[in-house]
């Protein structure tokens, strides 16, 4: 395992290998605009991600990432310091990987018909790529970058049913929604510049250390907060949530199930990284901006995760009830965040990480069962989904084992990982009595969660259909990518040890 | 014998695999799963008799072969604790594994006869049930900690409760399966709380060795200790008597007795298997088992001796009343183990254990016998209507008799032999515990009801005139019902020279083989022999005039009971045409008939408490949890419905709110930080 052998930007190579794809898919489209050659660019598509995930585990295999001293590779930095190449890049690199794969598999069936086939797949790879790229960055310029390279396609993926009012409007909503919550990030990215006189992260911490913002408390924890209302945008937290519902009902099912799994990892991943890099809590951060900042994401986490099981416990509308699941989780995973203290929290950042590992195969499970709903063309609501089961068993068992883990029921992945968030907020609220309120709105929120899940389980196993319904098709593409999806949810838990390990140690890492 | 051990668990696995072939497979075999059951019990009986061969050469097997959790807490003495799978092969054990697997084998043969001769349905549910329970009883019998004798104890019930209720379609079996299930799960609890004080106090659940929860007491007596509030010898007959509910439940001792009768609804080869020489007999080898531990209890020993002599007399008395030959079986039944608690109440292991062994045999052989007479009687099971069996069928005749003449314990059948040891070792207590002397009492006037009671029920059966048609003309029967029957009636013959203890003492000889073999003089688990319990007993022991002497006094006054109690039998029904004498007993009639009303006193417990009781709960239930419940939920539910509202789909106002969430988040952050 060479790695070391290579030229150090080789270490962006999943990054780099998704961009390639991305461009490859571009030019095939300016050749033969009107390609409809479904089973090439959806199987470039894949290649690349898959290509891109091969990369990435080899790499945390070969030990990039683990400091030196423990053997391996140690982290490496690409275009000074701009980008950094260490475990949780890795791991958020892999999610990434994943879901794309998954997404694109779907699409193949999912896109049948449907004009600008070579645009949607080279959107939703080089949208992948900014996402990878964030996983990596290490400065607030890169991380700006990276981050628009992927709300930018986004926004275009989301709108791309050109005929559809619903996908065109909710494309619009989000375009809008994320300008003024780009506007908000940038004005953040200036203060803090404006406070310290750096961009790169640990340039920030050192000035930070040294004492030379102290003048700037005020100007710095604005800015903060304004960078927090970035990252809340991206991971469709409360209060920047409000577009999430409208974007994810509009936009096609598996973009839906792409933004909400792998847009949402990697906005957390910035977060992460500049919460630990940047700002690391102690004394000194918490005298400069008057308070200990977890104190913002415990806030956001109760209520983040609360707005969203709440509205989602009485939709109507299955994709509009994922959508708002899917903010319910971005408040679970704050926890990660929320859990933080000057000499801890490894276990409950690495408990949100394997949280969202899980969540890219539940959730994304999740959404491509909707997308094959909707190749079906059975309907929208709880209702039109009753008494699927006796025609789709297979899916059904599948989208009831995404239910069940979403939900956080053992013996699947999701049980598994929110019972590590639980116990590291419970571990976390030795530091931080607050926490205790946090491990409490959990077990609420999860238990009315089940509420909803189990509803869509009931509706497709146990109610009657409400019309008689033709033979439902079995497209191979989404099929193959659900089972997939729902195999792993279910798998993750004998597998859990090895991620268990690799999100720790990412963890480990990146507070270290 | 090396290695022998290793194959230990192959006892068990044989009847599981019985099971799961004849529940998958029954349907498609000639024999509906009967031959799959004869095959394994036969090779559970082959591989224990290989097992008590092994012992005999001086060798024994305690294994853990799987643990299943281990945890940190400590107990009250003891800390951290492992539940484990295990076997633990001593002569206690291993004998009784032969004597399960032996008289599971036999019923499983005569099955042939009375089952799949008899054209019965649901035949792969039936050897799927005898599967699974001699597979379970197995195992309870080898466990080597409590915890894991508990949970085949509740399998062993279950298998019961399913094979009571095997003619599911007639009224009476599912009721009778589900009071048997209930009373004795009622027991149950007091078991289940006991192991959990067992392994919260000693922080070990194992029946041998130094770490065993038996060792554990002895050093907590021995240092004084306080558990719980209690000292500890207070605290082990707190203990024991919770594990004795089970026990008890188990059992069928008073007051739990009353689910065996009813019992009698399932099957007769099931009656023969489970419900006389093997489940029932559950209770008394877990006594038996951790003997040690109650050896340190004179408490709760004098209570399993007293509530033993107790029993034995009062199930004697109402067998005497009983028209339905099964019903003068099981109260029989109840009334044997009433002895075998007894003898091990005073302290007598090895006449306990004796007797549970002969017990098997000839309990086993008369529910088979009985079984014979069913088949016989073209499924006719009141005696008056039999009579004359006598000349028709000499094979069941004579077999009946020898097994009737053991339970009488006429000398020199097994029954007396066992039965003899056990009243010899509640006398010499006796006479310095008066509490013993009453039970001894009891147990001895119990003799006299046997006897009457026994043969009351051979004159009716096979002598006199034929009563009805079945009678004159009854239904052959085949070679799978003769020869379990001629098996057993030789063993219930012969079994007695196993400990011929009263012999030996008057004439010198030493030809107590059981009392050498459970002592440990081949091979056994240190702590776990007749002298080592011996040791930690606190029993006196007296003697009239001379020890011999006092042998004979027993001995002859015992005989002298049975006798009389077989002679007024002989008068009363060894006649022609014998009528019924039961207003003789006149006030005493009614009571004993109705049971002594145990059944309606526990009816009106459910009825008069338990129900009021329940319904409360259930009130309670519906109305303050439900109730809070439901509110949560509606409340919720509300709560969504008015943060679904701030969605409104236009995307201004969601530029406005999220701005004003944010200043809202910055000026609570900014008060709170002191920026401003």
């Amino acid at each position: 395992m060479a790695v070391f052998q290579l030229a150090e930007w080789t270490a962006m190579a999943p990054a780099l290998i998704l961009a390639g794809t991305a461009l490859a898919l571009f030019v095939f489209d300016s050749i033969s605009p009107h390609s409809t050659n479904r089973s090439l660019l959806a199987g470039t598509a894949a290649g690349g991600a898959l290509a891109s995930l091969a990369v990435a585990v080899w790499f945390i295999v070969a030990g990039v990432g683990t400091p030196t001293v423990d053997g391996g590779l140690g982290e490496i930095t690409v275009l000074s310091d701009q980008f950094v190449v260490d475990q949780m890049a890795l791991y958020f690199m892999i999610i990434v990987a994943i879901v794309t794969a998954l997404i694109v598999v779907a699409s193949y069936d999912y896109l049948v018909g449907h004009a600008y086939q070579a645009e949607y797949y080279s959107l939703v790879v080089l949208a992948a790529t900014g996402m990878s790229m964030m996983a990596a960055a290490n400065s607030l310029v890169t991380i700006f970058i990276a981050l628009e390279l992927a709300s930018l396609p986004s926004y275009a993926l989301v709108a791309i049913l050109k005929d559809n009012r619903g996908s065109v409007e909710a494309g619009l909503k989000y375009f809008l929604i994320g300008a003024l919550s780009s506007a908000i990030f940038l004005y953040g990215i200036s203060l803090v510049y404006g406070a310290t006189g750096h961009l790169q992260l640990d340039n920030i911490a050192e000035v930070i250390a040294a004492g030379d913002a102290d003048p700037y408390g005020g100007l710095l924890g604005l800015g903060i907060l304004m960078l927090i209302g970035g990252f809340a945008f991206k991971t469709a937290s409360v209060p920047f949530h409000f577009w999430a519902p409208d974007a994810y009902e509009g936009a096609p099912a598996p973009i839906s199930g792409f933004l909400s799994s792998a847009s949402k990892a990697a906005g957390f991943v910035i977060l992460f990284r500049v919460f630990t890099e940047a700002f690391p809590l102690g004394d000194q951060m918490n005298a400069l901006i008057g308070f200990d900042w977890t104190v913002a994401f415990i806030i956001l986490a109760i209520v983040t995760m609360t707005v969203g099981n709440f509205a989602a416990a009485t939709q109507n509308n299955v994709k509009r009830m994922l959508a708002y699941s899917s903010i319910g989780h971005a408040g679970y995973a704050l926890i990660g965040v929320a859990g933080l203290s000057a000499d801890g929290g490894e276990l409950v950042m690495g408990a949100a990480m394997m949280h969202l590992l899980v969540y890219g195969f539940m959730n994304t499970g999740a959404f491509l069962f909707v997308a094959l709903a909707e190749h079906w063309g059975v309907g929208r609501t709880f209702e039109d989904y009753n008494g699927l089961s006796r025609q789709a068993p297979i899916a059904c068992a599948a989208m009831a084992v995404f239910m069940f883990s979403l939900a956080g029921i053992p013996p699947f992945g999701g049980f598994f990982s929110k019972f590590f968030l639980f116990m590291g907020a419970l571990e976390a609220s030795a530091a931080n009595t607050a926490m205790l309120a946090v491990a409490a709105a959990l077990v609420v929120n999860s238990a009315l969660s089940l509420y909803y899940y189990s509803r869509l389980v009931k509706a497709l196993w146990i109610e009657e259909p409400a019309t008689t319904r033709d033979r439902l098709a079995r497209p191979t593409g989404l099929y193959a990518a659900i089972v997939v999806a729902a195999v792993m949810t279910v798998l993750i838990l004998p597998g859990f040890g090895p991620v268990v390990d690799a999100a720790l140690d990412a963890a480990v890492a990146a507070l270290g | 014998m090396e290695g022998a051990f290793s194959y230990a668990p192959a006892i068990a696995a044989f009847p599981l695999a019985a099971f799961v072939v004849a529940l998958t497979f029954g349907k498609w075999m000639p024999r509906k799963g009967a031959i799959a059951g004869i095959a394994a019990t036969a090779g559970s009986l082959l591989f224990s008799l290989w097992m008590l061969a092994a012992v005999a050469s001086g060798e024994v097997y305690h294994e853990t072969l799987y643990e299943w959790t281990a945890g940190e807490a400590a107990g009250e003495v003891g800390d951290g604790i492992e539940f484990t799978f295990g076997i633990l092969i001593d002569p206690l054990s291993a004998l009784m594994l032969v004597i399960v697997s032996l008289v599971a084998f036999l019923v499983h043969i005569f099955s042939l006869g009375y089952m799949n001769a008899e054209g019965e349905t649901g035949l792969p549910r039936y050897y799927a049930g005898l599967g699974l329970f001699t597979f379970s009883m197995l195992a309870f019998v080898y466990a080597d900690n409590l915890l894991m004798a508990f949970m085949f104890f509740e399998l062993v019930g279950l298998c019961s409760y399913l094979l009571i209720g095997f003619w599911f379609r007639t009224r009476s079996a599912p009721s009778a399966a589900k009071k048997a299930f209930l009373v004795t799960r009622f027991g149950d609890y007091f078991f289940l709380i006991g192991v959990v004080a067992i392994a919260a106090t000693f922080g070990t659940v194992a029946f041998a060795g130094d770490d065993s929860f038996v060792a554990a007491a002895e050093t907590a007596i021995a240092d004084g200790d306080t558990l719980f509030g209690f000292d500890a010898q207070t605290w082990v007959t707190i203990t024991g008597l919770l594990v004795l509910g089970g026990v008890l439940g188990k059992s069928a001792q008073f007051p739990f007795h009353t689910w065996l009768p009813d019992a009698m609804e399932g099957p007769t080869t099931v009656s023969a298997l489970i419900h006389a020489a093997t489940m029932v007999a559950a209770g008394v080898y877990l006594v038996a088992r951790m003997f040690g531990y109650y050896a340190l209890s004179p408490t709760a020993l004098a209570i399993i001796a007293f509530v033993g002599g107790f029993t034995a007399l009062f199930a004697a008395t109402m067998g005497v009343v009983k028209d339905d030959i099964k019903q003068v079986l099981a109260y029989s039944t109840i009334s044997q183990y009433g002895y075998m608690m007894l003898g091990l109440g005073v302290g007598g292991y090895v006449a306990g254990v004796f007797h549970l062994m002969n017990h098997a045999f000839f309990k086993a052989l008369l529910f088979l016998g009985a079984g014979a007479v069913i088949i016989l009687m073209h499924h006719e099971q009141d005696m008056w209507k039999m009579g004359g069996l006598k000349e028709k069928a000499p094979v069941t005749y004579y077999t009946f008799l020898a097994g009737a003449l053991a339970l009488a314990g006429i000398i020199p059948f097994s029954g007396f032999w066992s039965k003899d040891e056990i009243l010899y070792d509640a006398l010499i207590v006796g006479l310095n515990e008066p509490v013993i002397m009453a039970a001894y009492a009891m147990g001895l006037v119990a003799v006299f009801f046997t006897g009457f009671y026994t043969f009351r029920m051979v004159f009716l059966t096979f002598h006199g005139e034929p009563r009805s048609e079945a009678a004159e003309d009854p239904h052959p029967v085949g070679w799978a019902v003769k020869v379990p029957l001629l098996t057993l009636g030789v063993l219930a013959l012969v079994a007695g020279v196993a400990n011929l203890a009263p012999v030996a003492k008057i004439l010198g000889v030493d030809i107590v083989f059981l009392e050498h073999w459970l002592d440990g003089e081949y091979g056994a688990v240190e702590g776990l022999t007749y002298s080592a319990y011996g040791e930690l007993l606190a029993y006196e022991t007296g003697v009239i005039g001379s020890e011999q002497l006092t042998i004979l006094v027993a001995a002859g006054l015992s005989l002298l009971l049975a006798f009389s109690g077989a002679g007024l039998a002989w008068k009363l029904y060894n006649v022609p045409e014998p009528v019924a004498h039961k207003e003789r007993l006149g006030s005493a009639r009614r009571t004993i008939e109705n049971n002594y009303y145990q059944d309606e006193y526990q009816v009106w417990l459910a009825r008069g408490f338990t129900l009021p009781l329940s319904r409360a709960a259930d009130r309670f239930d519906q109305t303050v949890i439900d109730g809070s419940v439901n509110g949560i939920s509606t409340a919720s539910l509300f709560g969504s419905s008015w943060v679904k509202r701030l969605q409104t789909g236009i995307v201004t106002n969601y530029a406005a709110l999220i701005v004003a969430g944010f200043i809202a988040l910055l000026v609570f952050l900014g008060v709170y930080g002191g920026w401003f």
